[in-house]
């Protein structure tokens, strides 16, 4: 199904986000957030705020402490949640981690790609490779895919990582701090990337996807005109441009980083 | 919550005391969690099994026979090897022995009950265990620490269907598989260790008398226990690489873990199964 541009993609209500199991205690909230097809929110904040928490909470990945989370109308967190449209929701969203993406380190770079659409549309690797080739080549995959994960750098473990995410057609990409680490060759890449996947482009279906980017530093998003959130110290709050953003985070010099 | 890492001195003679006391009943809370948790494991993994067994196969089923391939065929030589060392130290030794005291007829009930029945499904299940187990609880528990299960999970790929399944499949066809080649092996090569000791028997004869033992009930109560020995051990391996949050510090613990809860495990199925055999 085509969602129509403006269509709500995420909402959340009243969602307070709890660490990981075994740590305890609340960590962000309350969080009312909509996030529509077409636009790109950058949730900034410090080491530590709770960023990495709240993507996987929206991924069902960790139960919310308290509230709900819808993905395209599917319930992930709150009443209505089960295992049908947990796994309906996640069909239709991508995380990307941070770090080296979490590619399973028993599978080549080829086989993490093509895994998803093997899993989800019961195909062997054969037909996933014809499916997702213009995919894999737009992502400058191609001589990767015999390769083992571990023998990747950083850089190009994410991008595969994305690849994996983007081969089941997604309409809401979760990205936990994506242009961390990246030289300028890389850097250049995935903000160019951010802006067609945003607008729409053929690869990715042509539809407008949602993007959540978690960032530790606003200023690698500047001129991409993205929406702005705030997790720092517990508190969520929407910020109304990169100003506010860099002044929030300290980037343009105002606040002690200790 | 972490424990303090600078230990109190242990006084001497505090045996007994209500500090251990206390320790122990830990222990046997742990293991009453532990035995509890791997049971509502095997039940998910049942009714994962069972729910879900037509869909996605072509990408299940090509992982149960890795799988197969991983603890079945490649353990082939190992355990060929083994037949042979077996079937001369009890078979051929044994058969030898008896045919010099004249008690030649009683050769097939001492193969049945203590070579087919006991030695063999046991052989089989500790030598993958050991050779295979063992690796591939330190494999799905890395992967747990690096959090690769929650990659699949984001991914919408269950664990338990992907991981876990073909896992189990996999141990339980091929402890079942090397056991029947254990056993083969073995008694040709107890029987050639006897023959060339002085046995007269033919290996016809060998083989009759054998059979003559068999309970028509030997080979299902045999197949039945070794699947449930391999299965018990790819619970027990899944279970601990992967039921629980583990970090890269834990898989050598779990992995100690394992060995320990499948040996104790198989020696209990092997007795419940020697209470079936004495109604035979």
């Amino acid at each position: 199904m085509r969602e129509t541009d403006s269509a709500v993609v995420l909402e959340t209500r009243g969602l307070e986000v709890a660490t990981p199991a075994g740590v305890g205690g609340l960590r962000l909230g309350p969080v009312d957030w909509r996030v529509s097809s077409g636009e790109l929110w950058v949730v900034a904040g410090p080491h530590g705020a709770g960023k990495t928490a709240l993507l996987e909470t929206l991924a069902g990945l960790i139960p919310a402490a308290s509230g709900s989370v819808r993905v395209f109308g599917h319930p992930v967190q709150g009443s209505g949640d089960d295992e049908t449209t947990l796994r309906e929701a996640r069909r239709r969203m991508g995380l990307v981690f941070d770090g080296n993406g979490r590619l399973l380190s028993a599978l080549s770079v080829g086989e993490n790609i093509l895994l998803p659409w093997c899993y989800h549309r019961n195909a062997g690797p054969a037909e996933a490779l014809t499916e997702l080739e213009p995919l894999i080549r737009h992502l400058q995959l191609g001589s990767l895919l015999a390769r083992n994960p571990a023998s990747l750098g950083r850089s190009w473990s994410r991008r595969v990582a994305l690849a994996r995410c983007l081969a089941l057609g997604p309409g809401l990409l979760l990205l936990d701090n994506p242009l961390a680490g990246l030289d300028a060759v890389h850097l250049r890449w995935w903000r160019g990337f951010l802006a067609e996947a945003r607008a729409g482009h053929p690869i990715l279906g042509g539809r407008p996807l949602a993007i959540v980017a978690t960032t530790d530093a606003a200023r690698p998003y500047l001129g991409m005109d993205p929406r702005f959130a705030l997790a720092d110290g517990g508190r969520w709050r929407i910020l109304p441009g990169i100003d506010s953003v860099l002044s929030a985070t300290g980037e343009d010099g105002t606040r002690n980083s200790g | 919550m972490a424990s303090d890492p600078i230990l109190p001195a242990r006084e001497p003679g505090a045996a007994g005391s209500p500090g251990e006391d206390a320790g122990l009943l830990q222990e046997l809370l742990e293991g009453w969690r532990n035995l509890t948790g791997l049971g509502a494991f095997t039940l998910i993994t049942l009714a994962t099994a069972r729910l879900r067994f037509r869909e996605n196969s072509r990408v299940v089923t090509p992982r149960i026979f890795g799988e197969i391939h991983r603890c079945g065929v490649r353990l082939l030589p190992l355990v060929g090897f083994l037949g042979v060392v077996l079937g001369l130290v009890f078979v051929g030794q044994t058969a030898s022995l008896m045919e010099q005291i004249g008690a030649g007829n009683f050769t097939g009930t001492l193969m049945v009950t203590v070579f087919l029945r006991e030695m063999v499904p046991m052989t089989a299940a500790l030598v993958v265990l050991a050779r295979v187990g063992t690796a591939a609880v330190i494999d799905l528990g890395t992967a747990r620490a690096l959090g690769e299960v929650e990659a699949l999970e984001a991914l919408g790929i269950d664990p338990i269907h992907y991981l876990v399944v073909p896992r189990v499949a996999g141990f339980a066809i091929s402890v079942v598989s090397l056991s029947l080649y254990l056993l083969v092996v073995g008694l040709a090569s107890g029987y050639a260790f006897a023959y060339a000791r002085g046995l007269k028997a033919s290996p016809i004869e060998f083989l009759t008398q054998v059979a003559g033992a068999l309970h028509g009930l030997d080979f299902p109560l045999s197949a039945l226990k070794t699947g449930i020995f391999g299965t018990l051990i790819g619970l027990v391996i899944c279970y601990q690489g992967l039921a629980r949050p583990l970090s890269l510090a834990d898989v050598g613990a779990a992995t100690t873990r394992t060995v320990a809860v499948c040996g104790v495990g198989c020696l209990m199925i092997d007795a419940a199964f020697i209470a079936v055999y004495l109604l035979l």
